[in-house]
């Protein structure tokens, strides 16, 4: 319970400074709104008075006060220039991006266990080289050059095998989510291809270092077999490691992604980021930046608290410290 | 914890794999356990079902995939062939280039004008891809003998699509604000004092002074009309009297618009249902679309990419505008001050070069007014391609490739790093050591446009009718001459076209001989669209998309 409420306030604490950090970070940025809003053949005049319109006069401290209290009362604020609700633009965007992600990560999980864990199970040398080569060669190819083979290979009207639509989200979102779905494939394979390559190969380091805990030695010298040994026990050693490396996978994704949805004129969160920054949108970029920033910390807590549970260790010293 | 094995795959998979390392390593295990060595046999019979198994899967994979195929080109089958030979309701038109926001008064940039002006508002008089002026709301003018007073002559009967009528009232409203808010580009129409709506369908506009370029101001932003009654957040929604309506708007995916069905006019009634812009920055992506059939219509088309269409199913037209790459030197700084640098700068750069490694669509220009603009002669035979020449001037300005001058060129990362690199190695055959500051868009707003921070800069300025701002010392060109200012305000107070052009072409020649600014190229986009695509404009599309008249047939 403790170590609960400590995680949390530190949680809270390091949403604060993140707030800062982001309001302060983005100001540093040359360039403002008013100017891109005014364009190219603009007066000095027309700027300082957009300037003045959107409240860009008054005092950093002013303006940081002002957004914090949107932010604790559940207020994102608005864009400067689109006039839409961060909030609503955010909740569309990942509309995209999380079945995106979701979808690569369950292709990654599919490839790199069962590849990981039988690069560890197998006693066959060769066969162990090839699936070094694997894990190497599969998280070296970048998602940009696989997107674009799969493009080649796969994609409908350009593609060897038209099969799957390539550019784009359908007009009606997920209301029709077969095609959505379809949509997503080409893209989910090729960042969970490159994604899956590296939970091999943190599977293969996880797990063949719990084979040379003696846990694994004590379970084979109690009957099981080698295989059983590392599957029961070897694999329930690894697993807080795996849970930790996959959900630094799902956090880095969500900017990882960027690149992809690009490639497939997906309209996901990268793309957001992109534009609203280039345009120094920042009132939006802020609340855009400590959304998901303050996921990303939200999913540093999880993967704590999935320790604690995945841990038989942590268990024993918690009714230890309550005996 | 075991149902976590679970997701390693098939159970009984891995009892089999167990036992067979158990043959070839384990000997630590009781090999005398009856039991054990009855298992150890087993799986020379379990192997062959353990690659059944994948095999199965590989199999039920293939039928997936081929089943989709089938599925989805039976539909596809089936839906050609109700279309064909009609018209159909919605085509969709891939732009590079997206509008940020629909607030036409407040936000910059071309591509609201493309998207927005004839489509969904509409102006007092219009733009046809000829670059001339033509009627709009009004149907008809008269200008006074001293050209201050313009009677305009509205269609009867015109209405908003929200169902409001449109009359002078909103004219002149319209005008009025565009003054008192001073909204984007009202600078242009300085010159107009006031508009007042004389009765419901005639509307006068008392200038100070007379303004040659005013009626073709007044087809672009400043002419707008909106309508006075009604309330809309103008930055997510757009109420106009154009033949079309936004129906939704994301600036990093797509617009939809859909045909006004009370619009007011008979000419220009939407013939497509539908029109979806979508908005594709990456141009791979653009090409990949077109091929596939997401849509029909890409512009502007990446020159080379677009020699990968094929020539039966899709047309590429290379479409004539005013964008002028303008390599802008700041007269303000010292280095620059220099005539001779300046012009040495010019006799080096060799604009075919260039244009040719674009894919060699674009067209050389030698002054500041672009080819569909009044004023425009061809002025690239003023600084040739002369290495020798700007090497003489460079020495007499006192630099040589052993002494090198330096200089900074700022532009913004849209361009492409080519075209800093090009200049770069065409400038260092001079003895100018060109350092390249690629920054981004908003960047160079901020140092260049706004703040005059620079020494060479490098932007596309795309609009028609700007040759004002070499007129404008004020402007971050930083260019002040006299005789350019005096020959611009003639032009401006011409009563006939021709004088006014004539005043226009004697300025654009002393700015060009000046060399305040080398022009690279006037970019002419290229536009590709499929077979079936008719009524889409061959000139201009980049700034007058007139939707209403594109069709498609399947």
């Amino acid at each position: 319970m403790r170590f609960m409420v400590r995680r949390l306030a530190l949680f809270a604490a390091a949403l604060v400074g993140l707030s800062l950090l982001v309001f302060v970070v983005l100001r540093v940025l040359p360039g403002d709104v008013a100017a891109v809003m005014a364009g190219t053949n603009a007066t000095p005049e027309r700027i300082v008075s957009l300037r003045a319109q959107m409240g860009l006069d008054r005092s950093y401290a002013a303006q940081y006060l002002d957004w914090a209290d949107g932010l604790f009362h559940g207020d994102l604020g608005t864009s400067a220039i689109g006039g839409k609700s961060v909030a609503s633009q955010v909740g569309t965007r990942a509309g995209v991006t999380f079945p995106l992600i979701v979808l690569s990560l369950l292709i990654a999980l599919a490839i790199g266990l069962p590849l990981g864990c039988a690069a560890v199970l197998t006693r066959n040398e060769r066969l162990r080289g090839v699936f070094h080569v694997v894990a190497i060669v599969g998280g070296a190819v970048p998602a940009l050059w696989s997107g674009l083979l799969l493009i080649l290979l796969f994609a409908r009207g350009v593609g060897l095998f038209g099969v799957f639509p390539s550019q784009g989200f359908p007009a009606d979102g997920w209301s029709n989510p077969g095609q959505a779905l379809m949509a997503l494939v080409l893209p989910a394979l090729a960042t969970g291809l490159t994604a899956g390559a590296g939970l091999m190969r943190y599977t293969r380091a996880a797990l063949g270092e719990a084979a040379s805990n003696s846990a694994v030695d004590m379970a084979m010298a109690c009957g099981m077999t080698r295989v059983q040994a590392l599957l029961r026990v070897g694999l329930r050693l690894a697993l807080p490691q795996l849970v930790s490396v996959f959900g630094l996978m799902f956090a880095q994704m969500i900017t990882g992604v960027m690149v992809i949805e690009s490639l497939f004129a997906l309209p996901g969160l990268g793309a957001m980021l992109v534009t609203d920054v280039g345009n120094r949108d920042l009132l939006a970029v802020q609340s855009e930046l400590f959304l998901l920033a303050a996921f990303f910390l939200l999913l540093g807590l999880l993967v704590d608290l999935a320790h604690r549970v995945l841990d038989p260790r942590f268990k024993t010293a918690r009714s230890r410290e309550v005996g | 914890m075991s149902e976590n094995n679970g997701v390693y795959g098939e159970a009984d998979a891995t009892e089999e794999k167990s036992s067979a390392n158990g043959t070839e390593t384990t000997q630590n295990a009781a090999s005398t356990d009856e039991s054990l060595n009855a298992r150890v046999k087993q799986p020379k019979r379990g192997k062959p079902k353990y690659w059944l198994w994948v095999i199965v899967a590989a199999i039920a994979a293939v039928a997936v995939v081929v089943g989709v195929c089938v599925a989805r080109g039976s539909t596809s089958g089936s839906q050609t062939g109700e279309a064909s030979d009609t018209i159909s309701d919605t085509l969709t038109i891939g732009l590079k280039l997206a509008p940020v926001s629909l607030d036409i008064r407040q936000q910059s940039g071309t591509a609201l004008e493309q998207v927005l002006i004839g489509n969904v508002y509409e102006g007092l008089v219009s733009r046809g891809s000829d670059n001339k002026v033509q009627p709009g709301l009004a149907k008809s003018w008269d200008i006074s003998t001293d050209g201050k007073t313009y009677m305009f002559h509205l269609n009867e009967h015109m209405s908003f699509s929200n169902g409001d009528d449109l009359d002078a009232e909103d004219v002149a409203w319209s005008i009025n604000q565009l003054k008192e808010q001073q909204y984007y580009n009202a600078d242009q129409v300085a010159s107009l004092e006031r508009a007042e709506a004389v009765d419901a369908n005639t509307v006068r506009l008392t200038l100070s002074s007379p303004d040659s370029n005013l009626l073709w101001y007044l087809t672009g932003r400043p002419g707008l009309v909106f309508d006075k009654d009604a309330q809309y957040d103008a930055k997510t929604q757009a109420l106009g009297s154009g033949p079309y309506t936004v129906e939704s708007f994301d600036s990093a995916d797509k617009m939809v618009l859909k045909a006004n069905p009370s619009y007011w006019g008979s000419e220009h009634k939407a013939k497509t249902e539908r029109v979806v812009l979508r908005f594709l920055p990456d141009d791979n992506a653009g090409v990949n679309a077109l091929k596939s059939g997401d849509i029909q219509v890409l512009l502007p088309v990446n020159a080379t990419l677009a020699k990968s269409l094929d020539a039966t199913n899709f047309k590429t037209v290379v479409d004539e505008g005013s964008d002028k790459f303008t390599l802008v030197f700041n007269c303000a700084n010292d280095k620059l001050a220099d005539k001779r640098v300046r012009q040495a700068i010019r006799h080096a750069i060799n604009h075919e070069e260039i244009i040719a490694s674009r894919g060699g669509v674009d067209a050389a220009l030698g002054g500041p007014i672009a080819s569909v603009d009044p004023g425009y002669e061809d002025l690239t035979s003023l600084y040739p391609h002369d290495v020798s020449k700007a090497k003489q001037l460079m020495a007499a300005a006192g630099y040589s490739t052993d002494h090198p001058l330096t200089l900074t060129l700022t532009y913004a990362n849209t361009y492409g790093t080519e075209l800093g690199d090009q200049l770069r190695s065409q400038l260092a055959a001079i003895g100018i050591d060109l350092k390249i500051n690629y920054v981004e868009f908003s960047t160079w707003l901020k140092d260049v446009h706004s703040n005059g921070d620079y020494e060479l800069s490098l932007v596309d300025h795309a609009d028609s009718h700007d040759f004002y701002k070499w007129a404008t010392p004020s402007y971050y060109y930083h260019y002040d001459n006299k005789e350019v200012q005096e020959l611009y305000a003639k032009a401006l107070a011409a009563t006939d076209e021709a004088t006014g052009e004539n005043y226009l072409k004697q300025a654009a020649k002393l700015v060009s001989e000046d060399a305040p600014a080398d022009w690279l190229f006037s970019y002419r986009a290229s536009v590709s669209y499929a077979k079936g695509v008719q009524g889409f404009p061959d000139k201009l599309s980049q700034i007058v998309l007139p939707l209403w008249q594109i069709t498609y047939v399947k």
